[in-house]
């Protein structure tokens, strides 16, 4: 049997939308992503919101090994008509789990100098946020903005800074919690905290 | 009305979801002008068929909308704009700025300070602020990928060369996050100074160019200048005619035959409000 998605999708989808973009617009920033959806395990229903909020026919998506089973390739074709891709530099999204597998940023798709926006975006489940890894900076925050995501180690975060320092080419990273969305675009700067 | 004659917000759900992803984009580059399917609307090119999708593309039911067109809510684009999303969304609508959740604007940014709740997307006609100066769309994109953003300041200069000052009164050129120099479409250049460091989200769209593109709230946005011609904003020789206020954006109104004049705020919100009428 397949989860149930959204069950009423425009006004569930504009909901969450609201809050993936805000979230985006206010790097850092945790939000409530509540989602009235069932996902397979092990998908979170916060990061099957961002799924059938953003991905259809026209998105390929990648599923770390960890996601990538029957019953989340069968939601995500059913719910989204998303073809999913065994080829990470292909996927427009891609979804992983924090301390687990996925493929180096500068794998994947970053966008040209020309067209900066055909890159992709990286969806990571986490566990929850805590404030101490790094302080960010830039575009969407008004001074700076304390942040941490449980189980992420400092090779990821040494990724971001590259990531950030290819800028106005990279990915975007959109962390989902249970219930809870933050977001880590390409133009934030990121300072990593010696305690990492 | 039984069953709604529309989908929430006009828009069906695959056109959302890619005007979605380009928003998304648009914050993540800030500046950049990101491509977008834009779609036909029940209204023609140059309406505000851009702002309208993106809207669309960001309302929810909850959102209590203002519709501006020149800094009023009264005017023919606004109130056709604001009745099209009543018929389409059943969104609250207001007049009053500090009410509205999400603002659409054309060609001007309200006179009441926006805060980080609120959601500004303006209207724009042609994205590409080298347009004029290059029209190639092949050449601008390099330009733009390679920062070469030359033919502007001797743009500006010549103005300075030929006018003793820099004539761009509206649509005046500014760099967002010290990268991409942008088009804050035609709101004169009195605003400006408003998309700096603004605590709201602002979205542009243009449906006819179709781009959309956006300045995260908190992001610089420095109008080009030199250092010794530095950017000015307009001013006026007397105060708004209606309100007294010397501190507003003034439309020049022409009376009768006989070149009798009177200059009042272009924000009808702002000039009511401080009238004492709200």
């Amino acid at each position: 049997m397949t989860e149930r998605g959204f069950l009423d999708v425009a006004m569930q989808s504009a909901h969450a939308f609201r809050a993936i973009m805000q979230a985006v617009a206010r790097p850092g920033r945790v939000l409530e992503l509540g989602s009235d959806l069932e996902a397979p395990d092990p998908l979170l229903s916060s990061a099957a919101a961002v799924a059938l909020t953003l991905c259809d026919f026209q998105t390929p998506i990648w599923l770390a090994p960890e996601l990538r089973n029957e019953n989340v390739i069968h939601y995500l074709r059913f719910h989204a008509g998303a073809p999913v891709t065994d080829e990470p530099g292909k996927a427009q999204f891609l979804f992983a789990m924090a301390g687990e597998t996925w493929p180096a940023p500068a794998l994947l798709m970053q966008g040209t100098h020309e067209y900066p926006d055909r890159s992709a975006t990286l969806v990571i489940q986490v566990a929850g946020f805590a404030p101490g890894d790094v302080v960010l900076s830039g575009p969407g925050i008004l001074s700076s903005e304390p942040f941490g995501v449980a189980g992420l180690n400092t090779s990821f975060w040494a990724a971001m800074v590259e990531n950030h320092a290819r800028f106005p080419i990279g990915i975007d990273v959109i962390f989902a919690a249970p219930g809870l969305v933050a977001a880590l675009p390409r133009a934030t700067e990121i300072r990593l905290l010696e305690s990492v | 009305m039984n069953a709604p004659a529309y989908n929430f917000a006009y828009l069906n759900e695959q056109t959302k979801r890619m005007i979605r992803r380009a928003i998304l984009k648009a914050i993540a580059v800030p500046g950049y002008q990101v491509p977008f399917a834009s779609r036909e609307m029940p209204m023609p090119y140059g309406w505000g068929t851009g702002g309208v999708q993106v809207t669309a593309a960001v309302l929810t039911p909850e959102d209590t909308l203002k519709v501006i067109d020149q800094g009023a809510d009264d005017t023919t684009n606004a109130v056709s704009i604001r009745k099209f999303f009543v018929k389409t969304a059943g969104v609250a609508t207001t007049e009053r700025t500090e009410e509205a959740s999400v603002i659409q604007t054309r060609h001007r940014i309200p006179e009441a300070p926006l805060t980080e709740e609120q959601i500004l997307v303006f209207q724009v006609p042609i994205p590409e602020p080298l347009r004029f100066l290059e029209p190639r769309e092949t050449e601008t994109r390099t330009m733009h990928a390679l920062e070469e953003y030359g033919v502007m300041h001797v743009k500006l200069y010549e103005d300075i060369a030929q006018y003793g000052e820099i004539a761009t009164t509206y649509a005046y050129p500014a760099k967002v996050a010290d990268r991409y120099v942008f088009d804050p479409s035609p709101i004169p250049k009195f605003d400006n100074p408003k998309l700096d460091n603004c605590p709201a989200l602002q979205l542009f769209g243009a449906g006819r160019e179709k781009r959309i593109y956006a300045v995260p709230p908190y992001t610089k946005v420095k109008s080009l200048d030199f250092e010794d011609h530095p950017f000015e904003v307009q001013s006026w020789s007397e105060p708004c005619a209606l309100c007294g206020s010397c501190h507003s954006f003034l439309d020049e109104i022409v009376m009768d035959d006989k070149g009798t004049r009177m200059f009042v705020c272009s924000d009808s919100d702002f000039c009511a409000r401080q009238r004492g009428e709200r």
